[in-house]
């Protein structure tokens, strides 16, 4: 591969690095409902 | 009511944490959902919360990296749409 093609490949990387990381989901609520009585 | 970062919130008292691994399940007595913490960082962001005087400070005094401030910012939204998280001047 062509260094200006590895460049090309980091920086895209990179980009969906920083999508991913303004994207992780760090809550996520569980639904409990009719679970009374369940152990 | 909408979440503003430049307010002071902080942990609904009906609320209870317990620590994981992972971060924390989050419970909430009154209304009865519970929720998965995914990071320890927004765990110890969120029991801070009430140190300070607004959402942006704690996010400075946690010194969270910028970059994650916006997922942080959605989660404590979340928090809050779910009465998780009060506004500091609704919960006294």
């Amino acid at each position: 591969m062509e260094p200006t093609e590895l460049i090309d490949e980091t920086e895209t990387e990179a980009a969906e690095a920083e999508e991913l990381v303004e994207e992780e989901l760090l809550v996520e609520e569980i639904s409990i409902d009719g679970m009374c009585g369940v152990y | 009511m909408t979440f503003d970062s430049a307010v002071a919130y902080r942990l609904h008292e009906r609320v209870a944490l317990r620590p994981e691994p992972f971060g924390a399940l989050a419970y909430h007595y009154g209304n009865r959902r519970l929720n998965f913490l995914r990071a320890p960082e927004l765990v110890t962001l969120v029991e801070s919360l009430d140190q300070h005087d607004s959402v942006r400070a704690a996010f400075d005094a946690a010194g969270i990296d910028p970059s994650r401030w916006p997922s942080f910012e959605k989660a404590l939204a979340s928090l809050a749409a779910s009465d998780f998280l009060v506004p500091e001047e609704v919960a006294a």
